[in-house]
């Protein structure tokens, strides 16, 4: 159509310039004849002293001056060219058959305490290919059939610009060794395309520990965009992603990935135009990046997640849902952590070389378990009776609620009136219980008194949750982990700004809301690994360590540490009452062995003295939510192991199924009744 | 008859030796021969890494050429005086002969090209009709007696160029095009008109040209396709004001012409080293980019050898063009000029930035055997007119 155009154009000239021509003529009587006759003999040789000669030898002058300029230009241009600014054309030539390929370093492994690697690296065939080959559509489709790729993504990954034009954009990794081998005898149908080598993740214990180790993702356009707005100070000795980039996503591969992450080695090569490489030149090895030795005990992190199992196997059994667990096991000593498991668990693996958009929508999905939550961490819970010892503590110390004082358990409740009477979980009473007893039974009516106490209390009506807040609820752990939620512990203020859409009389606190939180029901909400740091707290007379997963980054070479963790204190809760801590251990230590027999076979069998709390949280709408925290050795503490079974009912029956397990794990002793016939019922 | 043609006729009766330079112009001949060679050369190297640069087909044309240019040597040319129409006629057919059936040949995205039936060697007719041009305007440039008093008769002169301007346009190729025009204003200059006439028509063509690429591109905008231009001339003029406006698309070329050029620096970077023109970054390394191509191989020496080899050429040809008794043959040599000096420029000066990018070649060499053949034969006629310059008293 464009040599049509320019026919037209030019038709069109030349019409007007023989018409304008022709009417230019008109009755013009000039000397102009279209020919001839006389051939070149001038008609006028010598005519009014202007002869040929005399006046072209000033043309003749100017057509040498005016060749004389073209060649002046191309002269001077040429000079410039190729006197002064060679160094720089040389320059641009060089770079032009120069492309700097960036190698990937591997990613640190990731260990547990022991060495044994939980994520490891794995060698994987990539195939890549230079942003020029998006204009080859023929090349571009061969290569998504044979990779069997859609045709669209294939050229999404090669067009994808943040990469940088001169490095090769992967395409596709974990390729099959027949399809590399096919392309590979193939390279002439492939121009631009070649295969590198990866390493991909790998996973030798499958799902263990998926939450704590999390998953790796090619870096998101969001990372890439926060990395440009960082100002020169924050980005000094920081890793500067590109496109492609394979980056920790969740859980320690996110929170340590400047540890994990390697420096990318530098290769040139030269190429010729179409992109083929002809020569090698220089190369700077990629740097891995350092191995991680996690706090994690592979023994006990494994009988973490066997316990939930057999903890959500057990409330199966007995007819609850029981499809959400989780399980952290603490080393109340220094915070390290031994043991987190969540339930129900993704394979990390899913998401080597990117994860499928349908599996990613499956364990995202909003009726769904919700996999991917790292529920010791971001489960929040009604603490139930586990937070009980706390609020006896409370009572100790503000003074409402004394050792020495004791109530009497009918099953029936009435301090606050028959009107708001509430049962006690025995509705058969407990009898006359104290604090210590009443941790020990779990007996609620106690802690109603406690409750009321508080309530009623001129000086203290917050003591309750200035208890629970002094052991660290309330607030985040310090976790090195991302998506740590915080928990709420409810008072009148929280109450008052929480319902502000209701009446004032309605969002007031009240004396049942005291009396709620003291059993730990009402609004209270607790993550588990708050409820085990604040059972470190009671083990270790109010020390509570900051919980970390990370132990030590292994130096590059491989010998000894390059940095280890300074374990740091989370919090220390100081008490005038000394003996509170007394009552509250002494309660937890004989609740395991003289509450429920069925409780204590399971114990006994240890050789060690366990202590510990039961719970059972109530969701409006769900069966029970069943909670064990124990700690052992009740002399000299040093492991917390707290645990909950969503929907799995009565924490004696669904929860203790995972602190034996793990216990059983920890001094090799597991157990050998079946955890079935532990169906006592206490909360 | 003039004191200076008599001397000349004295000079030649008293030497026998100067039979030779009275018919051949030494100097023209040497320039010529060294521009042959020259450029065999460079399609040589060129053939080393470039598949499509076959030496043995350039040495053919210049075979060839060489043979047209001994029999132009040998005609006289000072006839096609006197036949303007028949000129004219002859040169509408050869630039619209690509559009005849059975001599059309279309290949690689090729256009301007014919198949000579029988023979069946394919041919540019463009080179030859560049030629006829020349003879044409120097025959209607020739009628007025190196004078031209009435305007309209200048301006009538200047339509007739037209024609073969728009033919070559209409043959699709504005690269020759204006090669046709530039040997064309060439001999209108030189065939005595006003110098106010020409300053204005050159501010004229200058202000149509602007408003003509100012209305592109609204035209463009207001009926959604290419009006004046072709989207990519428009492309290739707009980087060639800012090469660096796009490396990828129409700025690769000039780019990678200019990085050619000046990355050959002085001694350039010798036979078979030019990554520019042998790894394939330079397009058209053998055809339009050839003087990128020596530029690399041969530097800046290279580059001046060319250059003073083209000069000698050229101004031998003034010379004989000064030197000659016929206006029609004189025209004919300035027209001859200002092809080989535009060729020159436009080629030479689109490699290194000066020109926007059209794909003509450079004479004597470029790879391909049309232009050879033609420009060999315009070498012939300078020659001959050298050959028959006196004769005509």
């Amino acid at each position: 159509m464009d040599a049509q155009l320019i026919v037209i154009i030019a038709g069109g000239l030349l019409v007007a310039a023989i018409i304008g021509s022709l009417v230019f003529l008109h009755g013009h009587n000039g000397r102009f004849t279209f020919d001839t006759k006389t051939g070149t003999r001038p008609r006028a040789l010598e005519g009014e002293g202007n002869t040929t000669a005399v006046s072209s030898k000033g043309r003749f002058k100017l057509l040498t001056a005016g060749v004389g300029a073209v060649f002046a230009a191309i002269f001077a241009k040429l000079w410039s060219m190729q006197m002064v600014s060679s160094d720089y054309y040389d320059k641009l030539a060089e770079q032009n058959q120069t492309r700097t390929v960036t190698t990937p370093a591997p990613r640190g492994r990731i260990l547990d305490r022991n060495g044994v690697a939980i994520v490891d690296n794995r060698p994987a065939l990539a195939v890549v290919a230079y942003r020029d080959l998006a204009e080859d559509t023929v090349t571009v489709r061969h290569l998504a059939n044979v990779l069997g790729m859609p045709y669209v993504a294939v050229l999404r990954k090669i067009q994808d610009n943040t990469e940088g034009a001169q490095s090769p954009h992967t395409i596709a990794t974990d390729v099959r060794r027949s399809t590399v081998a096919y392309i590979q005898e193939h390279q002439e149908q492939f121009p631009g395309v070649s295969i590198a080598e990866r390493t991909e993740r790998a996973y030798p214990y499958g799902s263990l520990a998926c939450h704590v180790v999390g998953y790796t993702g090619t870096v998101t356009q969001e990372q890439l965009k926060a990395q440009e707005e960082l100002d020169e100070d924050q980005k000094a000795g920081t890793i500067t992603y590109q496109s492609g980039d394979v980056v920790g996503q969740a859980g320690v591969e996110y929170y340590y990935e400047s540890l994990l992450q390697g420096i990318r080695g530098e290769q040139t090569v030269k190429v010729n135009a179409g992109g083929n490489v002809t020569a090698q030149a220089g190369a700077v090895p990629a740097e891995p990046g350092s191995d991680i030795r996690l706090t994690i005990d592979i023994k006990i992190q494994q009988a973490c997640e066997e316990g939930l199992r057999l903890g959500m196997e057990t409330a199966q059994r007995v007819g609850d849902p029981g499809n959400a667990a989780a399980c952290v096991c603490i080393d109340c000593t220094n915070g390290e952590i031994l043991g987190m498991a969540s339930a129900p668990a993704f394979e990390p693996s899913a998401f080597v070389g990117g994860i499928s958009s349908d599996l990613w929508n499956e364990l995202n999905k909003e009726d769904g378990d919700h996999p991917l939550i790292n529920r010791v961490i971001a489960g929040s819970y009604p603490s139930a009776s586990t937070i009980k010892p706390l609020s006896a503590m409370a009572g100790i110390e503000y003074g409402v609620y004394t050792a020495d004082m004791t109530s009497n358990c009918a099953g029936w409740w009435t301090g606050l009136g028959e009107a708001n009477g509430k049962w006690c979980w025995l509705h058969a009473g407990h009898g006359t219980r104290d604090l210590e007893t009443g941790i020990r039974d779990s007996c609620d009516a106690v802690f109603y008194d406690l409750g009321k106490n508080f309530y009623y209390d001129k000086e203290n009506p917050e003591g309750l949750q200035e208890m629970f807040r002094r052991f660290g609820l309330g607030s985040t752990t310090g976790v090195d982990l991302i998506g740590e939620a915080e928990g709420r512990v409810p008072d009148a203020a929280w109450k008052e700004s929480y319902f502000k859409d209701w009446s004032s009389d309605e969002r007031a606190w009240n004396a049942g809301d005291s009396t709620n939180i003291a059993i730990g029901q009402g609004d209270i909400l607790v993550t588990p690994i708050q409820m085990a740091l604040a059972y470190c707290g009671i083990a270790m007379n109010g020390v509570e360590w900051r919980p970390h997963l990370l132990l030590s980054a292994v130096s590059r070479d491989g010998e000894g540490d390059a940095y280890e963790f300074a374990p740091e204190k989370r919090l220390t809760a100081e008490l005038k009452h000394k003996d509170a801590l007394t009552v509250a251990q002494n309660g937890l230590h004989r609740m395991i062995y003289e509450e429920s027999s069925s409780v204590a076979r399971q114990f006994q069998s240890l050789p060690v003295q366990v202590a510990g709390k039961t719970g059972t949280g109530e969701k409006t709408g769900e069966s029970l939510y069943g909670w064990f925290i124990t700690y052992a050795p009740f002399e000299d503490p040093k492991y917390v192991i707290a645990s909950i079974v969503e929907q799995g009912g009565f924490g004696s029956v669904c929860a203790l199924p995972v602190v034996r397990t793990v216990l059983g794990a920890i001094y090799d002793c597991p157990s050998e009744i079946d955890f079935l016939d532990t169906t006592d019922q206490s909360r | 008859m003039s004191q200076d043609s008599l001397k000349r006729v004295n000079k030649r009766m008293v030497s026998n030796k100067s039979t030779l330079r009275q018919n051949v112009n030494v100097p023209l001949f040497a320039a010529w021969a060294g521009l042959i060679l020259y450029g065999a050369f460079t399609i040589w190297t060129a053939s080393l890494t470039i598949a499509d640069a076959s030496f043995t087909r350039q040495l053919f044309g210049i075979a060839l050429g060489s043979v047209l240019a001994f029999i132009c040597w040998r005609s006289d040319f000072s006839g096609l005086a006197s036949m303007t129409t028949v000129l004219l006629v002859i040169d509408l057919i050869v630039l619209f002969s690509p559009y005849f059936p059975g001599l059309s040949y279309r290949a690689k995205g090729m256009t301007g090209w014919i198949k000579i039936p029988l023979i069946g060697l394919t041919f540019q007719p463009i080179e030859l009709a560049k030629l006829i041009t020349i003879f044409y305007m120097a025959s209607l440039g020739a009628q007025y007696n190196g004078r031209i008093d009435d305007v309209r008769e200048y301006v009538k002169l200047c339509g007739m160029l037209l024609i073969p301007f728009g033919g070559a346009l209409a043959a699709g190729d504005l690269g020759s095009g204006l090669v046709v025009f530039s040997s064309g204003a060439v001999i209108i200059m030189m065939s005595g008109p006003r110098k106010e006439w020409v300053l204005c028509t050159i501010a004229l063509l200058i202000g149509f040209v602007s408003i003509m690429l100012a209305a592109d591109s609204v035209l463009d905008g207001l009926l959604g396709h290419d009006v004046l231009l072709k989207e990519y001339q428009m492309n290739r003029l707009l980087v060639f004001i800012n090469p660096d406006a796009d490396t990828s698309g129409a700025g690769y070329n000039l780019k990678q012409s200019l990085i050619a050029v000046g990355s050959g620096g002085f001694f350039g970077k010798g036979i078979g080293n030019a990554s520019q023109a042998g790894e394939g970054f330079l397009p058209e390394a053998h055809t339009d980019f050839v003087f990128a191509l020596l530029s690399e191989e041969f530097g800046f020496l290279g580059a001046m050898l060319l250059l003073a080899l083209y000069a000698t050429l050229i101004i031998s040809t003034i010379r004989v063009a000064h030197r000659s008794d016929s206006l029609f043959l004189q025209l004919v040599c300035c027209g001859i000029v200002g092809m080989w000096t535009f060729q020159l420029l436009e080629e030479v000066g689109m490699c290194i930035g000066l020109m926007p990018i059209t794909g003509i070649p450079l004479p004597f060499i470029s790879f391909g055997s049309s232009s050879m053949l033609m420009q060999c034969a315009a070498f012939g006629i300078v020659q001959s007119i050298w050959r028959s310059h006196g004769k005509t008293l």
